[in-house]
């Protein structure tokens, strides 16, 4: 009794529902003998990991979703101990580095470089290389990237690495070269709707198309979303008839509550409450772009059309800097601040400071 | 008249001292002008629009003073409002009706437009008559001012100046008729109206009658003058600060010749004469007030441009003086400390009792009101000099003269008994010396007094001589009266204060305030013979029980030989009359295992009193003590308490240091008395007198070496003056600050910043009060941010630690210097000063939780595809719908379908524990907990402990989990708590429900994904039973 995101995510290339020349593409790759390192980009929910393990399966065959995870300690130079957690199977592994922040480095020293170092063991095999597969590949830090590149050339002959990544702008230009860049668009909303009937059907039931529009516009190209938003909403209201408030998550109802009292008062005093807030989201692991950006984009529906370029625009400058610092909440503070600041310029004064 | 030479060149003096001031003032008013926002670091957070207002509003400087009995001359208010702006021209006689107000000899003074001191023989035409004498009246009539509510009294007593009061009564009246009625009487104030409503005309009778009063005195006069001439002597030398006392009259003639063009002087006066307007029109036209205050806020204000009066000693003796506002050019420390060296009284609120209060800049509302409803004369900075400089020293009340007599009286019948007791020592230490000489035994020769340190010779003898801390000193004799008493009902009763059912105290408190010293005392007055161990004993458990064998259990004593009776502790016998000091309990340490464990066990069963004492209570180690002993607080004597003891025993070592600066020193070092004996008797070494600048130095090199808390930081960097124009810190000990604690401080900063009002917004009220605190948050804030980015490549990978500095002022120093003021109520019960900073806490929290997130991602991997992020804000809120909602919403029946879908997923309890831990808002932890019901929470646990569950892997700590309930179960043997009779019972239940469960969860051999695990649970038991042995 999985969810239905699961149930029914497809395990081979041909039962993928969109991009189709993707598709083949990756299977003549798989069938090439010559399969190259491979950076897949996109965002959040178009189907990436999918993607990649229908094309380990074209690889290896079924055996490679035997999957067990293991955890790995390793001890950073200033003596402290981490823990990776790997995934594996057979013939390929699993890494997520940026799990242990700034040590992510070692990981790619230590852990990626001794798999790369091992042959192929088992006989049976399809392949004569292994695969890596590295997550949250944009995460990884600068070093971490400059560690990769050599491993990259000098184990080609046992290993083949797999990035994944939402965007390559983080990824540096050498590791770039070395890969196939291989973009997977977020699917259009007909594609969505065609996965969804899909799901539908082998749910036996009739998919309204009301339903299918309101869960378009709050999932936004993002099918994972889609799918668990489509089974809420058939939680909460089985025949999915009539106008379906999709039931927001609860971080993202807490976001707008702190945009709404945001522009309910402006004073040090809100912002002060507001800090409590934010800290609350923070700490349950809301990731703080993802609360600058829904919070910033709450108050840019709410404000008069005037000051919504300024107000992306200092969301933008924050956000900059929010990743150049440490301290993820001085800098959304001070974004707030200044959106008080000029909401109350705005509001008493009548306009406000040139941003620029 | 026949002392027209004298009187002129007093005047002269005069109107020199006046005129700096004057073309101070000028100059500042030009100033304001030119220069927008201060160019240093105290002004960058100068405001802008503060700026433009100072333009706006006619730079005059005006000066908000606050006394205010307009409710008597509203009706004058009208007419004068307009001479102000004519008064440029005008002479002393409108000015002088300006008066009522404020006890301001400059503004007096000015009348007489000598502006230059050979201008002694062009008197002003008009106030010809009057001048000359009015000059010398000057003081007295300050004097009178400042004792009105004695004045009768004064006037009695001081018969041997009778013309001069009358003189200064009468001459003073042209001057004083108008201030009189705003403290003193209402029927003068309505004379005066009349007066003040035709003023020019009715000026001069007024002053014809006045100065025709003192005509018959005339004689005495003369005498007066010459006295008046002395105190303008005093004076001058004064004003060249960094003079000393010496009476060096030059100085003085170069001041005036700096003086710029006699043209500023009407200018000043206007300046002086709007002021006092305002001060009268400050509550009908408000907003006026507000302009001019922000007028005067704009212009950088030039701290140390005034030059400070050093005044006679003793000058302000019995008078209580409050500052509020921020003053012009001293800040509020330098004036306080003013008062102080002077011997006056310094006090935060006004009361009744307060003398005057100088009101600066920004004075709280709330004072202002009640320096109006008590009728308190206020003091402007200007006036506050010139009231010192025109005082005379010593001039003392009778009351205090007389306390202080008796106090006086007092320390030296302190020194006398000291004296004689030392004498009677020394000749019982001759006594024996002779007594021993013939025998031939080394005699243990005792050391002369004169050789020993002043701690030990002056130690208190009696109960008397303790400073401070007099009732729980009391208690303790008490206790120890009481102690045999107690022993033989078997401490049941408690007794009046509740100390009678414990066979011990425990004395805490800050070092140096007498606690062993009392402890003696008290048992020898008690009839006890004293035994103290300290921390230079070792005090393990071993010889604690051994040592202090006071009930005579061991052998020990008896095989030593010496008898059978009694044992010894520390070479005294003890018997039932000893009574045990244990000092430093809280020393007791590495070297002294389980020590208070066996001091503990000593004090259930001791037979004589013990007293204990530490410097902490709360410490951890001091937690056994609680219940067994009672507890005694020893607080900080407060200065006057200390006084009288140090002051006679400075008496008696004839050192010379003049009350104040010995109160000086006491509270600079905390009530440390011991610290300021140690203090004094080095200090005796090189001289036998201090005077005030010398105490503050002695202070300040005794306590150099002392390292801040970031909350004393904090509370110096944003304090309400931290930033203010008279401050005199620089940059550099601003950053200075900052590295106190450089980890700290920044975190500090950044919790605080918005919890202050800011000084900067004090200008202002309403809602632009409110922007402008915004933007000053606002711009603190990026400050902040910036401080964040260096923090980044100082910590970061590229180890810029040069920049140190950098992030000091982006961090610290220039939110610091945005936001400083008083402190906010944020809500949750007033203002407790700055608080630690959540960001820790909350960062701590944030990890914790990221990783039960990312367990909870790894074992849904197999399932799902997300990384954490999407975990966390995709399927959580779904997957808390079918896992945690159900459960709330139907109770056990929800269970099946609950497990299984955490089976499926692979989550176990501990996962779902976290699950509902990571939710906000409407899913925040608190609020689902409460509304799961106990019962379906344990029927979950017990269902899911009931079936096997397939579990995705092994953690690597899950043995390190075991290993570590092993240490959990009970502690490790500990000496400390091998005495504590209640031992740690293991919790047998809990333990097979645990053991169970990793049976189970070892059972799960179905799934193929699980690697074997076996070895887990018998490790785990090995180590349970380890630790119930």
């Amino acid at each position: 009794m999985s969810l239905w995101v699961d149930k029914y995510r497809p395990r081979s290339l041909d039962e993928l529902h969109y991009h189709p020349e993707l598709s083949s593409r990756l299977r003549s790759l798989a069938a090439s003998g010559d399969f190259p390192h491979i950076l897949f980009y996109g965002p959040s929910g178009a189907g990436k990991k999918t993607r990649i393990m229908a094309t380990l399966r074209e690889l290896y065959g079924p055996g490679v979703e035997k999957l067990r995870i293991d955890q790995r300690v390793f001890v950073t130079p200033s003596n402290r101990k981490l823990d990776v957690n790997v995934v594996q199977s057979n013939y390929h592994i699993e890494l997520t580095p940026s799990d242990v922040g700034m040590y992510d480095r070692v990981v790619i020293q230590d852990i990626l470089k001794e798999i790369a170092q091992t042959q192929q063991v088992d006989l049976n095999a399809k392949q004569r290389f292994k695969v890596v597969i590295i997550n949250e590949a944009d995460a990884l830090t600068r070093d971490a990237q400059a560690a990769l590149r050599r491993t990259m050339e000098k184990y080609m002959n046992n290993m083949r690495l797999i990035l994944c990544a939402n965007s390559t702008s983080k990824i540096i230009a050498p590791i770039r070269s070395r890969c196939l860049l291989v973009r997977v668009a977020a699917p259009t909303d007909d594609e969505m709707t065609k996965v969804l009937q899909h799901v539908a059907k082998k749910e036996r039931f009739q998919l309204p198309s009301t339903a299918t529009k309101s869960i378009l516009s709050t999932s936004q190209g993002n099918l994972r979303k889609a799918l668990l938003v489509f089974e809420a909403m058939k939680m909460q209201k089985p025949d999915l008839t009539g106008d379906i408030e999709v039931a927001k998550p609860d971080w993202e109802t807490y976001c707008s509550k702190i945009a709404d009292s945001i522009i309910q008062e402006q004073s040090a005093q809100r912002l002060l409450d507001v800090r409590a807030k934010i800290y609350e989201l923070l700490s349950h692991c809301i990731p703080p772009t993802v609360v600058l950006k829904t919070i910033s984009d709450r108050i840019v529906d709410k404000v008069d059309d005037a000051l919504k370029p300024q107000i992306i625009h200092w969301a933008a400058y924050y956000e900059l800097r929010m990743r150049m610092g440490s301290k993820k909440i001085f800098h959304i503070e001070a974004f707030i601040a200044k959106v008080m600041t000029v909401y109350k310029q705005f509001n008493m004064i009548g306009y406000t400071e040139d941003y620029e | 008249m026949p002392a027209s030479t004298p009187k002129s060149s007093g005047k002269k003096a005069d109107s020199e001292e006046y005129s700096p001031k004057k073309s101070q003032e000028k100059k500042k008013v030009v100033k304001k002008e030119t220069k927008p926002a201060g160019g240093d670091i105290r002004g960058f957070g100068a405001p802008k629009s503060a700026a433009s207002t100072s333009t706006a509003g006619n730079g005059s400087g005006r000066k908000p003073i606050t006394i205010d009995d307009s409710d008597e001359e509203e009706e004058e208010i009208i007419e004068r409002k307009p001479t102000p702006k004519a008064a440029a021209s005008k002479n002393a006689s409108t000015s002088s009706s300006k008066k009522p107000i404020v006890v301001d000899l400059s503004d007096s003074d000015p009348p007489t437009p000598s502006k230059l001191a050979s201008s002694k023989t062009a008197a002003p035409p008009k106030a010809k008559p009057p001048t000359p004498k009015a000059k010398p009246a000057a003081n007295p009539s300050s004097k009178r001012k400042v004792q009105i509510d004695s004045e009768e009294e004064e006037e009695e007593i001081e018969d041997i100046k009778p013309a001069k009061k009358r003189q200064s009564i009468g001459t003073g009246m042209s001057r004083s008729s108008g201030k009189k009625p705003s403290y003193v009487d209402d029927s003068d104030s309505e004379e005066e109206k009349p007066k003040s409503k035709s003023a020019s005309k009715a000026k001069p009778q007024a002053k014809k009658e006045k100065s025709a009063s003192p005509m018959s005195v005339d004689d005495s006069e003369d005498s007066d003058e010459d006295d008046f001439i002395d105190d303008d002597d005093e004076v001058k030398p004064k004003k060249g600060k960094a003079q000393p006392k010496a009476k060096v009259v030059p100085p003085k003639k170069a001041a005036p010749a700096k003086k710029p063009p006699p043209a500023a002087k009407p200018a000043k006066k206007e300046i002086v004469e709007e002021k006092e307007v305002k001060t009268e029109e400050k509550k009908p036209a408000n907003n006026n007030w507000r302009a001019a205050a922000a007028a005067r806020a704009a212009g950088p204000k030039n701290p140390g441009s005034k030059e400070v009066p050093e005044g006679a000693p003793d000058c302000l003796a019995g008078l209580t003086f409050v500052f509020t506002g921020e003053l012009e050019s001293l800040g509020r420390e330098e004036a306080t400390e003013l008062v102080k060296r002077l011997s006056g009284k310094v006090t935060t609120s006004p009361s009744g009792k307060t003398s005057f209060v100088v009101v600066g800049e920004g004075a709280g509302a709330s004072k202002l009101k009640t320096i109006a409803d008590k009728k308190i004369p206020t003091l402007t900075e200007d006036e506050f000099f010139e009231f010192i400089r025109s005082r005379e020293g010593g001039k003392l009340d009778e009351k205090t003269l007389k306390a202080r007599q008796a106090e006086e009286k007092k320390i030296q019948q302190q020194a006398m008994e000291m004296e004689k007791r030392e004498k009677e020592l020394e000749k019982e230490r001759k006594r024996k010396e002779k007594a021993l000489e013939g025998t031939g035994i080394a005699a243990k020769k005792a050391a002369p007094l004169s050789s020993q340190l002043w701690t030990t010779k002056y130690a208190p003898q009696n109960l008397k001589e303790i400073c401070g801390n007099k009732a729980p000193v009391e208690r303790l004799g008490t206790w120890l009266q009481d102690w045999q008493k107690n022993y033989k009902s078997g401490f049941k009763k408690p007794g009046k204060d509740g100390s009678g059912i414990y066979r011990a105290v425990l004395i805490s408190g800050p070092p140096g305030i007498g606690k062993t010293t009392s402890a003696h005392l008290m048992a020898k007055e008690a009839g006890y013979n004293p035994i103290e161990l300290n921390a230079s004993d070792a005090r393990s458990k071993k010889l604690v029980e051994n040592y202090t064998n006071i009930d005579n259990t061991s052998l020990d004593g008896f095989f030593q030989g010496n008898g059978v009776q009694s044992t010894s502790v520390a070479g005294v016998h003890v018997d039932s009359r000893t009574c045990l000091i244990m000092d430093e309990v809280d020393g007791m340490s590495a070297g002294d295992r389980g020590g208070v464990g066996a001091l503990n066990v000593l004090i259930k069963k001791t037979r004589i009193p013990m007293i204990l004492i530490c410097n902490d209570r709360s410490l951890q180690k001091m937690k056994p003590l609680q219940s067994t002993t009672f507890n005694m607080t020893f607080r900080r004597p407060t200065p006057p308490e200390i006084r009288s003891r140090i002051m006679s025993i400075l008496f008696k070592e004839k050192l010379k240091i003049p009350a104040n600066v010995v109160d000086e020193l006491v509270k600079g070092v905390n009530s440390d008395i011991r610290q300021v004996l140690n203090m004094l008797s080095t200090f005796k070494l090189s001289k036998d007198q201090m005077d005030f600048d010398e105490g503050k130095e002695l202070l300040k090199v005794n306590e150099k070496n002392t390292i801040m808390t970031p909350f004393t930081i904090t509370d110096k960097l944003t304090g309400p003056y931290a930033f203010s124009k008279t401050s005199r810190e620089t940059l550099n000990d601003r950053i200075e600050l900052y590295f106190h604690d450089f980890s700290f401080v920044p975190l500090f900063i950044q919790e605080h910043y918005l919890k202050t009002q800011p000084a900067l917004t004090n200008n202002l009220n309403g809602a632009e009060q409110n922007l402008k605190h915004l933007e000053l948050v606002s711009k603190a804030a990026d400050s902040i941010s910036d401080g964040d980015l260096v923090d980044r490549m100082i910590h970061g990978s590229e180890q810029h630690w040069s920049l140190l500095p950098f992030h000091a002022v982006q961090s610290t120093v220039k939110p610091a210097s945005l936001i400083y003021g008083a402190g906010r109520n944020t809500g949750g019960g007033g203002w407790g000063g700055p608080v630690f900073p959540q960001w820790l806490g909350q960062n701590s929290k944030q990890g914790k939780l990221q990783r039960q997130l990312t367990d909870i991602q790894i074992r849904m991997r197999l399932k799902v595809s997300g990384g954490r992020s999407e975990i966390r804000e995709q399927y959580m809120p779904l997957l808390a719908s079918k896992v945690v909602l159900p459960l709330v919403q139907r109770g056990s029946d929800a269970l099946d379908e609950t497990i299984e879908y955490m089976d499926e997923y692979y989550l176990g309890k501990d996962d779902w524990d976290a699950l509902v831990e990571l939710g906000v808002d409407t899913m925040a932890e608190a609020l689902i907990t409460k509304k799961i019901p106990t019962a379906t929470k344990s029927a979950f646990t017990r269902q899911y402990n009931k079936t096997d569950h397939p579990i995705a892997f092994h953690k690597g700590d899950m043995f390190a989990a075991s290993k570590k309930k092993i240490a959990d179960m009970g502690p490790a043997p500990d000496n400390e708590d091998v005495f504590e009779e209640d031992e740690a019972v293991p919790d047998e239940v809990s333990d097979k429900g645990e053991a169970d469960d990793d049976d189970e969860a070892n059972d799960v051999t179905k799934d193929k994904l699980i690697k074997a695990v076996k070895p887990k649970g018998t490790t785990a038991a090995k180590g349970k039973t380890k630790a119930k042995k």
